[in-house]
């Protein structure tokens, strides 16, 4: 985490974002800690010329590993800060607070902005090099205690029509408890972006090879990718039930729907049909096969 | 691309005259299916024939108890033509529903049926319609024109250009999507004017689009959708299998879309 001396702030992340929002969320937790405004926050990510390890962004712990980092990151730029602006301030560090912003003396109107104390600290024109080192610039590295443990109930309503085996998703619903959330609208956006993969893979995803192992869904013109109108509106919500075990009291949300998705689906499809005899992708045909099946059952 | 010769003819006769003499010229229509070959290197002609800037082709008209489609005009401007919603719903629909907005906004009638898609939509609807195909140097009815899978009536050099549509049929087209490429994975056009029933099936035909005649007659007698109760869906031995949908369930499928096409085309 490297302050400039004008008080903007770069990030240095080794958690890759591809879509996930990281430019948004870990920005925004940078901001709120230091009294900053958003856009005077980087983030510089999946560049190995400037990031010096990452291991990408997988398993829902981006927020919950890599935010924790920052975290700890932004406890050493405090201190640091605290420091410098003891000497800027002429009082002794631990009558230093933070807030807003801001650094003050406690018990009286004294005070220095984030930004000017961001400039003394590189300048040391109020320390000695004997006293401080200048800069201000801190690294941290985190490794979880445990893993996250979030939850939640997704409801699939579906509608199969028999005479064409089509099913279609009537109404969703759910439920994810994620912990402390820093940004709903990202979090409901990968909520969404999960489900519809989930979606994808129980009704309509599938690799499918020949006897000779040639693939035959080598293209979308074969390959049944999830599209807008095979899915519907998503009804989410959330709880929130703080993690107990990372300092923000984040728990993982990338993979909640994509998870839950596929069991909500089939067990609706599979609740519809009388019968478990059906496999994913539950396509048209498949169903429709299913449900002669369950014709013929009810038949006897 | 590899390099060929563009020509972009302003008449009929023009293209005519450019037809006769470029050997293995290919025309262009709207290029949904042409440029797509071309860049695969399935087709590599050494000229092309641009039809769009000719006039004579363009355009829906009413004459008499016809619509007159020229050969050029998009599958959009089908599906929106005030004419073909206010007398025939049924086709204005069948254009509104082929491809996506780009496909229908750049393919043409005469392109379709020239290319004679075993999953297009044109060829079921054109037959099930009685319609007739007009070329530069004939008028064929819909069912000689189609001939088998990619294949039609057209001779070396012949151009359509435009297709008469009776108007009055009952008419309508419902198709079951492949999932993943949305083309026509059955698709049944059925055609009521007076006595005389058609019923074209599309995308399930292994020599592309066919009509079913079993359903036809049991329709002459009463059309209504509970007429096709009782009557064989054509032998999956006649049809595609894939991956999506074997022989068997295309031709259950194919006595589904048309009982829903016979509803449409009752439906006031």
């Amino acid at each position: 985490m490297r302050v400039n001396p004008v008080g903007t702030v770069e990030v240095l992340t080794g958690s890759h974002s591809h879509g996930q929002g990281h430019e948004t969320t870990f920005a925004q937790l940078v901001a709120g800690r230091l009294g900053i405004p958003i856009e005077n926050v980087a983030i510089v990510h999946g560049d190995t010329d400037k990031v010096q390890m990452g291991m990408g962004t997988y398993g829902s712990r981006s927020g919950a590993v890599g935010m924790s980092a920052i975290v700890k990151a932004l406890d050493k730029i405090e201190a640091k800060a605290k420091k410098v602006a003891s000497f800027v301030l002429e009082a002794a560090e631990a009558d230093i607070d933070f807030k807003d912003g801001k650094f003050s003396v406690k018990g009286t109107d004294k005070s220095v902005d984030f930004a000017s104390v961001a400039l003394q600290a590189y300048v040391a024109h109020k320390f000695t090099g004997e006293q401080l080192e200048p800069g201000l610039k801190e690294g941290a590295f985190y490794d979880p205690t445990n893993f996250t443990f979030p939850s939640g109930v997704h409801i699939a309503e579906v509608e199969i029509d028999p005479d064409t085996g089509v099913t279609t998703i009537a109404k969703w619903t759910a439920v994810d408890d994620f912990g402390v959330i820093i940004n709903p609208m990202i979090v409901e956006g990968q909520v969404h972006g999960g489900i519809a993969q989930g979606i994808g893979q129980a009704l309509l995803e599938g690799a499918v090879y020949d006897a000779n192992g040639q693939l035959l869904t080598a293209s979308y013109m074969d390959y049944t990718m999830p599209r807008a109108d095979d899915l519907p509106s998503f009804r989410v919500d959330h709880t929130t039930t703080p993690c107990p075990s990372n300092p923000l009291g984040i728990k993982g949300c990338g993979e909640a729907g994509a998870i839950a998705a596929p069991a909500a689906v089939m067990n609706a499809v599979t609740d519809a049909l009388g019968h478990e005899n059906i496999a994913m992708p539950a396509t048209p045909q498949a169903v429709w096969l299913a449900a002669r099946a369950s014709f013929a059952k009810a038949a006897e | 691309m590899y390099a060929f010769d563009f020509h972009r003819p302003a008449t009929l006769r023009q293209a005519n005259s450019l037809v006769g003499k470029l050997g293995d010229a290919k025309i262009l229509a709207g290029g949904q299916t042409l440029l797509p070959t071309m860049k695969q290197r399935l087709a590599s002609p050494s000229a092309v024939i641009d039809l769009s800037g000719v006039p004579e082709l363009a355009g829906i008209e009413q004459k008499g108890r016809n619509l007159v489609i020229g050969a050029m005009t998009s599958h959009a401007e089908v599906a929106t033509s005030a004419l073909v919603t206010a007398a025939l719903p049924g086709l204005a629909a069948l254009a509104g529903g082929i491809g996506d907005p780009h496909v229908r906004h750049k393919g043409t009638i005469g392109g379709s049926i020239a290319n004679n898609d075993p999953a297009a939509d044109y060829p079921a609807g054109l037959l099930a319609l009685g319609a007739t195909i007009v070329t530069n140097r004939r008028k064929m009815p819909a069912a000689e024109f189609f001939t088998g899978m990619f294949s039609t009536a057209l001779d070396e050099g012949e151009i359509i250009t435009k297709v008469i549509v009776p108007i009055g049929a009952k008419f309508a087209y419902a198709k079951f999507r492949n999932p993943a490429s949305r083309y026509a994975m059955v698709g049944v056009a059925v055609g009521k004017k007076g006595s005389s029933v058609v019923v074209a099936v599309t995308g399930a035909g292994s020599d592309g689009v066919f009509r079913w005649t079993e359903a036809e007659a049991a329709l002459g007698k009463r059309f209504n959708a509970k007429s096709l109760d009782g009557i064989t869906n054509p032998a999956a031995k006649d049809l595609n299998s894939d991956i999506h949908a074997s022989a068997e369930y295309r031709s259950h499928l194919i006595g589904v879309m048309a009982r829903r096409a016979v509803t449409g085309a009752t439906a006031k």
